[in-house]
């Protein structure tokens, strides 16, 4: 599961619209007035999909909700193919 | 400080602007709203077309943008003009989250071929929109008191009463969330004619700008109105233009 760490992240709305894209639709602005980017954990495919992880900018936005590890830049591990 | 040269100017758009706010078609689905609420095909509906508005605004500050120029004005007005943007850009997210949240489709490329999400050039929506594309040839401070003192303020209006007449919390939040943006917009708009509106001849015509920019606002709201509540009422008479040359 992956959540956005909203110290690190520039609210550049690239993972919305690469999460739009794919029709995963995982990646929502959130209704309160600040409008940040946040992520849907019951519809993000994680690990299965790390597109968002791909087109992300800002290191460290992106992280692993249990663990709290950074996937931007994304780890060798994204790059493989999932089964 | 100096009297800003546009100050008498921005506030008799706002007052007029506010004078029209009070009433406008949006006051029936207001009306239907609180009596009986708003059924999710007809919230369907009402977000559809206002999210097919809010992404042509990609189409309209595209060609707004063209028009600006390296030192044309301070740093300050493009600032305001990209954050507007971007604020413009929150919306239309919010406006689709919505759709595929209340399931008008699952995903954003259905929501585009679907009837309440597709634009159409034949509608008031696309008037309106080109009515607002077509200002991308006047002066920056003429556009922005046209739409932000103009159609904006109407919108804030109609927008706050029907947020307070919506019973579903999300789709509450969906529009009570735009109104510190909505806010800025105003200020910004407000702002920019104080300043950069001074002569005679740019006040005439951001006078023009603004009436015609709320009347094809008019329009579009009418033509929403009647989608919702799946009526069909006359639209409003066309504008008679005395040719005088």
């Amino acid at each position: 599961m992956l959540k956005v760490d909203h110290e690190r992240c520039t609210e550049c709305r690239m993972c919305y619209i690469v999460c739009r894209e794919l029709d995963i639709n995982a990646v929502y602005v959130a209704l309160d007035p600040l409008h940040r980017i946040e992520i849907d954990v019951n519809a993000c495919t994680y690990p299965g999909c790390t597109a968002c992880l791909m087109y992300c900018p800002a290191e460290g936005s992106i992280v692993e909700a249990a663990t709290g590890r950074s996937v931007v830049p994304p780890p060798p591990e994204a790059w493989a193919e999932q089964p | 400080m100096a009297e800003l040269p546009g100050k008498a100017l921005a506030q008799e758009l706002i007052a007029e602007s506010r004078a029209e706010a009070r009433t406008t078609p949006v006051e029936d689905i207001i009306v239907a709203t609180r009596a009986r609420g708003l059924d999710r095909d007809a919230a369907n509906r009402l977000i559809g077309r206002l999210w097919t508005l809010e992404r042509m605004f990609y189409y309209i500050y595209g060609g707004w943008g063209q028009g600006l120029e390296m030192n044309d004005f301070p740093p300050s007005v493009k600032y305001l003009f990209s954050k507007q943007i971007v604020d413009e850009s929150t919306h239309e997210m919010l406006y689709m989250d919505a759709l595929i949240r209340q399931e008008l489709a699952p995903t954003q490329k259905q929501v585009f071929r679907h009837p309440y999400g597709m634009f159409s050039v034949d509608s008031a929506l696309a008037y309106y929109v080109f009515s607002l594309r077509n200002l991308a040839t006047y002066a920056h401070p003429i556009r922005i008191a046209a739409l932000n003192l103009g159609p904006k303020i109407v919108e804030f209006a109609w927008m706050e009463a029907l947020t307070d007449a919506i019973g579903d919390a999300a789709l509450k939040e969906t529009f009570a969330g735009q109104k510190v943006e909505n806010q800025s917009h105003i200020n910004m708009g407000r702002r920019i004619v104080e300043e950069f509106v001074a002569k005679p001849v740019d006040q005439e015509m951001a006078r023009w700008a603004c009436r015609v920019a709320r009347r094809d606002y008019r329009r579009f709201l009418h033509e929403l109105g009647d989608f919702v509540l799946q009526r069909e009422t006359p639209p409003p008479p066309p504008e008679r233009v005395r040719v005088t040359d």
